[in-house]
């Protein structure tokens, strides 16, 4: 097992002494290297250092240094802990930065993240458009100096909403119109929203239909999957190119459901964004609250209660079953077939809501962790509830849902053989979750780089090797068997005590300093990035989502695909809408 | 005036229309769907002459297969409204003489045969028994049976050439 | 020809609507709470003891529905669709027999429409004609979701019309006539369904298919192209598509027990001939049930394998289960055996079975090779 320390024991400095420091604020680790030669130790860290796998990519504006920085995290897919490398570039426009998509094409989406929220120019990617906000937009949001519409103060609480010290209704007192701002000479009536020739633009130029392939010289037909389409999970538009019914290219379009969750990070205290993560992804707010808990505690670096642990592995356990058993069904739902698998999937799934309702009170936006532990003990019944569950009903409705389905000649014909990704394409776009897993690439961070009380319990990563839809769905069970017996040994060790390490308390205080925490959420690992000056609330608050970053690889997952196995490969990343858009 | 006359009267009427509605339709699925609507016309001629059995094939195959993969084509091209071309200048002086030709010869033939004492065969007795389908296949497959075989013929290489055209394509893109 | 017999044909016709206009309405109910039961729910059970009232809430409702009609699309075809695919769904129901006679009024009334004697080619040839009101309906929205699924369903339809057509000729060698009145009288002995199950079972596969339920429903496709080519229509519009393929259901559920399962055919049927119509009316239900349980349990098969499932497997197949019948009962005939007549059966299935292996296989390579 590998030891839980999140240091790193490489030495880059001494590799590139000319232009890698370390990085030597207090709180901070890791590395800064020079802009103009990122992308060569980028490569070095990849090819030599054995940094497969790029977890994330975000932006920070140190507006009092007069500094934007760019944090790179990369990891092992063999396991251990990660590294932090920096970039620092001036705060003036164009901010300038290389970008490291040749290195690693799952800096995609999020070097175009930055761009968008930050205004970081990465030069060299092919595709820099805004990703989360549309094209057209005034500003990019997550810079110190942007004050959006209606902007009261820096941070909650706002005065406004307590004047003399009492609560009252927002509602109430709506400052509508009166720090709205809007750009010089502009008139409401003559507006004209931005086209989408960026969009098509870019949509041609990947184009397979350029290639010899295209010898007929046959007509393509672009069509716009969603934002309102039944099978895109939610509010994601897809611009797909087709020849005939096979995809020539496509661009997937996100942003309707984007509320800047990192600025709403900034605003509120440390406490209050815990119920804003529920809404990441809203099937699984227990393992979003999870990796929030698991980055603060490690940036106050105060323990958890021993009971709180065991409490919060079972939560995310039975959330990774409900969400997986929903996978399955809803999964059948897009091969075509009339609810009756996903409705028994719900059956289950209801069953593991009652016991999140018991403990939290909420059925899906539960708001159930604390830092140093959870809110509430497990009452007595739920337990009795959960035991029944694990010991018994799960198990069997499992089986069940094995032989009804896994042999059925449809859903094998629709899955079997049909290519998702393979090891070496999911690592390159930062894919993780099931997906990576399926292509037979070990690495769940439950066993890669275990966190909470993983490392006591005694499972198997599941793997498969196929890499096609069938083995991604056949993992979905072997992952639900898996969090069965850690359930069970849970259930089994879990130790009578105090479920919080600290006292109730509305406002904790957290040094100044960075950083990086990371869970196995259901879809892939989730990530949050938070940096802290000491002040009641968060400078930088940054949510690796999986769905997002897993989303990178669509294109490379789609491209030359049928359009009804474009549905499918769709669902088989498991996106939600709530944690794309954020 | 019996009532079969009636029926044939107003079926010639809108065998015509059809096909002049055919002619000169802009959009050419409305074209498409005049002419179907031609051959089910054409079909009930067949009921009203007692053969059952070719309006029916008369529909089910000119009507139901032939002209949807006319749509097909048509739909999937998007030829709905194309421009007018002068690809080929000549064609519509040579279509006019032609049809000019065509005119003055029925007319000719209609008018000599009209004359004469012989008349246009009506449909005898030999004719009817073909709405047994025995017959009909008895005949086929023994006084025609080699025009039928070479038919069966040339629809197989028909065949196995769109198997050959779309396999090429298949084959170059791998 | 005498004023009557016009009442007759009248009455009876208009009868026959009723019918299916009727069990169009209750099929809705009856699928919907078929499915309930499949699916752990318990499905539409307010309206009406146990729900039966609800086919005609919901008739009420799609008849006071607004109807939109979008402003691009081609007006004229865009409202004749519907009528086009309404109409051939109604008229496929002239020639199937319901029964043999009865006295009324001392009048022999017959219990069918119209007795034609090329009674299969007319089902043939309404069968093909039923394409072009969505064929039309995909174009006319002048929306690609709506044309792909006119593209898909008109690709689909005349595929599987040449197995329907080859299952007919089964049907029609085995009872010796075209003629359907005819076909059932000779199951008198033994239905058809016992010498040529599969024929039967081909049937009712090319059926799904030519009446676009599932798993061949990939004209509406929900998941792949928002419903297809009715994505544009809304209230008694849309509400004609959906009696179209309901209505085609039982129609061809009755075709099926016609031909395959004895039709009106039962006991005591010769003594009390309105017993027929209950007969065939419990077969069909019994038929229908076998679509909603299909459609209840299946995923939909993508569509390039749903085409090479047509031609590769089930064309082939019903071709092959033609020439096995004609060529036992030839036999059976010219020998005098009855051997070779029995021998269609076990040779039928010996084929399907060879059929089943070719798909598993097919299954079992794509296992292993990877794209």
């Amino acid at each position: 097992m590998t030891a839980p320390a999140s240091t790193t024991t490489i030495d880059l400095v001494s590799r590139f002494p000319e232009f890698v420091t370390a990085d030597t604020r207090p709180g901070f680790s890791g590395f800064i290297v020079k802009k103009e030669n990122l992308v060569e130790v980028a490569t070095a860290l990849r090819d030599e250092f054995n940094f497969d796998l790029l977890s994330s990519v975000t932006g920070v504006d140190y507006i009092a240094d007069n500094k934007m920085e760019v944090v790179y995290h990369l990891h092992r897919t063999t396991g251990g802990p990660g590294i932090v490398f920096k970039t620092q570039v001036d705060r003036v426009d164009p901010m300038e930065v290389p970008s490291l998509i040749d290195v690693w094409a799952g800096a995609d989406f999020q070097e175009r993240e930055a761009w968008d929220l930050l205004g970081i120019k990465f030069t060299g990617h092919p595709d820099l458009r805004r990703i989360l906000l549309w094209e057209g937009y005034e500003g990019h949001p997550l810079r110190k100096d942007y004050q959006e519409a209606f902007f009261e103060e820096e941070t909650k609480p706002f005065k406004s909403r307590w004047p003399e010290g009492h609560h009252t209704y927002a509602e109430f007192k709506n400052p509508f119109r009166d720090n709205i701002k809007l750009p010089e000479n502009f008139k409401l009536d003559n507006y004209q929203p931005e086209n989408e020739d960026q969009l098509y633009f870019s949509l041609e130029k990947s184009s397979m239909k350029h290639t010899s392939e295209n010898q007929m010289g046959t007509d393509h037909m672009v069509v716009n999957m969603g934002p309102h389409h039944p099978s895109t999970h939610g509010v994601l538009r897809v611009a797909v190119e087709l020849n005939g019914e096979t995809i020539t290219s496509l661009k997937p379009v996100m942003g309707y459901l984007h509320r800047n969750h990192d600025k709403i990070g900034e605003r509120n205290t440390y406490l209050q964004i815990m119920p804003f993560t529920d809404r990441l992804d809203y099937f699984n707010s227990m393992a979003n609250n999870f990796g929030y808990a698991v980055t603060v505690e490690k940036l106050m670096n105060i323990p958890v209660a021993e009971r709180a642990e065991y409490i919060r592995v079972i939560m995310a356990e039975l959330s990774r079953i409900q969400n997986h058993l929903i996978f399955i069904g809803m999964l059948i739902n897009d091969l075509g077939s009339m609810y009756t698998p996903s409705l028994y999937a719900f059956e289950e799934r209801e069953l593991i809501l009652d016991i999140f309702e018991a403990v939290s009170g909420a059925r899906m936006m539960c708001n159930y962790f604390r830092f140093g532990g959870v809110v509430r003990d497990i009452p007595a019944d739920a337990m009795q509830k959960i035991k029944d569950l694990v010991h018994d009903r799960l198990p069997a409705k499992t089986d069940e849902m094995e032989r009804f389905l896994n042999e059925n000649e449809v859903l094998v014909g629709r899955l079997k053989g049909v290519h998702v990704l393979n090891a070496e394409e999911a690592i390159r776009n930062s894919v993780t979750g099931p997906v990576l897993r399926a292509a037979g690439v070990p690495y769940d961070l439950r066993r890669a780089d275990p966190y909470s009380v993983y490392d006591r319990f005694d499972f198997d990563v599941a793997v498969r090797y196929n890499g096609d839809m069938y083995d991604n769905y056949l993992i979905r069970f072997d992952e639900i068997r898996q969090s069965l017996r850690i359930l069970e040994q849970a259930l089994k060790q879990i130790p009578e005590g105090p479920i919080n390490s600290q006292k109730p308390q509305y406002q904790v205080r957290v040094p100044a300093g960075e950083a990086y925490g990371r869970v196995e959420s259901p879809k892939g690992e989730l990530a949050f990035y938070v940096v802290s000056n000491g002040k009641p609330n968060p400078y930088r608050y940054h949510v690796r989502a999986p769905s997002f970053v897993n989303l990178t690889a669509v294109e490379t997952m789609c491209k030359g695909t049928k359009i009804a196995d474009f549905v499918a490969l769709l669902a088989m990343l498991d996106i939600v809408m709530g944690e794309v858009d954020r | 005036m019996n009532s079969e006359l009636i029926v044939f009267l107003v079926l010639s009427l809108v065998a015509i229309a059809t096909a002049l509605g055919m002619l000169f339709s802009k959009n050419a699925v409305y074209s498409a769907l005049f002419l179907v609507l031609n051959f089910v016309t054409v079909a009930v001629f067949y009921l009203l002459l007692g053969a059952p059995f070719l309006a029916m094939s008369q529909i089910t195959v000119y009507a139901g297969a032939i002209m949807v993969l006319f749509l097909f084509v048509i739909m999937l091209l998007g030829a709905e409204n194309l421009k007018p071309s002068n690809a080929l200048p000549w064609q519509k002086p040579l279509a006019i003489l032609l049809s000019v030709i065509l005119g003055v010869e029925a007319t000719y033939l209609l008018l000599a045969r009209a004359r004469s004492s012989l008349s246009v065969t009506s449909p005898d007795a030999a004719l009817n028994t073909m709405d047994s389908l025995r017959n009909m296949a008895e005949t086929l497959f023994s006084q025609f049976l080699l025009p039928f075989e070479i038919t069966s013929i040339l629809l197989l290489v028909a065949m196995v050439g769109a198997v050959v055209l779309t396999r090429a394509e298949k084959g170059a893109a791998k | 020809m005498d004023w009557t017999m016009w009442v007759e044909w009248i009455v009876k016709g208009f009868v026959l609507c009723l019918i299916l206009l009727t069990g169009f309405a209750y099929l809705t109910w009856y699928e919907r709470r078929a499915l309930a039961r499949i699916q752990v729910r318990v499905g539409p059970n307010r309206a009406g003891y146990q729900g039966l009232l609800q086919p005609i809430a919901d008739a009420v409702k799609l008849i006071f529905k607004e109807e939109l009609t979008p402003g691009h699309v081609y007006k004229v075809v865009f409202i004749l669709a519907p009528v086009l695919t309404v109409v051939p769904s109604l008229v496929l129901a002239a020639v199937v027999p319901l029964g043999t006679s009865f006295n009324l009024f001392g009048r022999e009334i017959t219990l069918y429409v119209a007795d034609v004697n090329v009674g299969i080619l007319y089902l043939t040839s309404i069968a093909s004609i039923a394409v072009y009101g969505i064929v039309l309906a995909g174009w006319s929205s002048n929306n690609k979701y709506a044309m792909l699924g006119g593209i898909r369903s008109s690709a689909q339809m005349i595929s599987y019309e040449l197995t329907l057509g080859l299952s007919f000729v089964t049907a029609i060698i085995l009872g010796n006539s075209m003629n359907m009145i005819d076909i059932v009288n000779e199951q008198r002995g033994l239905w058809f369904v016992v010498i040529q199950p599969v024929g039967a079972l081909i049937f009712w596969i090319a059926t799904l298919a030519e009446v676009n339920r599932a798993p061949f429903d990939m004209p509406e496709a929900e998941q792949e192209l928002t419903a297809g080519y009715h994505a544009e229509y809304s209230g008694m519009k849309f509400a004609l598509f959906f009696m179209a393929e309901y209505q085609k259901m039982i129609v061809i559920s009755m075709i099926l027990a016609t031909l395959f399962f004895g039709g009106y055919l039962g006991p005591f049927v010769d003594q009390v001939p309105l017993l027929g119509p209950v007969y065939l009316f419990a077969k069909v239900i019994i038929l229908l049930f076998g679509m909603i349980w299909v459609r209840a349990t299946w995923p939909r098969i993508r569509y390039d394998r749903l085409m090479s499932f047509g031609w590769k497997i089930l064309l082939p197949l019903s071709l092959a289960i033609a020439f096995i019948t004609a060529t036992g009962i030839l036999l059976a005939d010219v020998l005098n055996n009855q051997l070779f007549f029995w021998s269609i059966p076990v040779v039928s299935i010996i084929a399907l079975l060879v059929a089943v292996a070719f798909i598993y296989r097919d299954l079992r390579r794509k296992s292993h090779g990877r794209i």
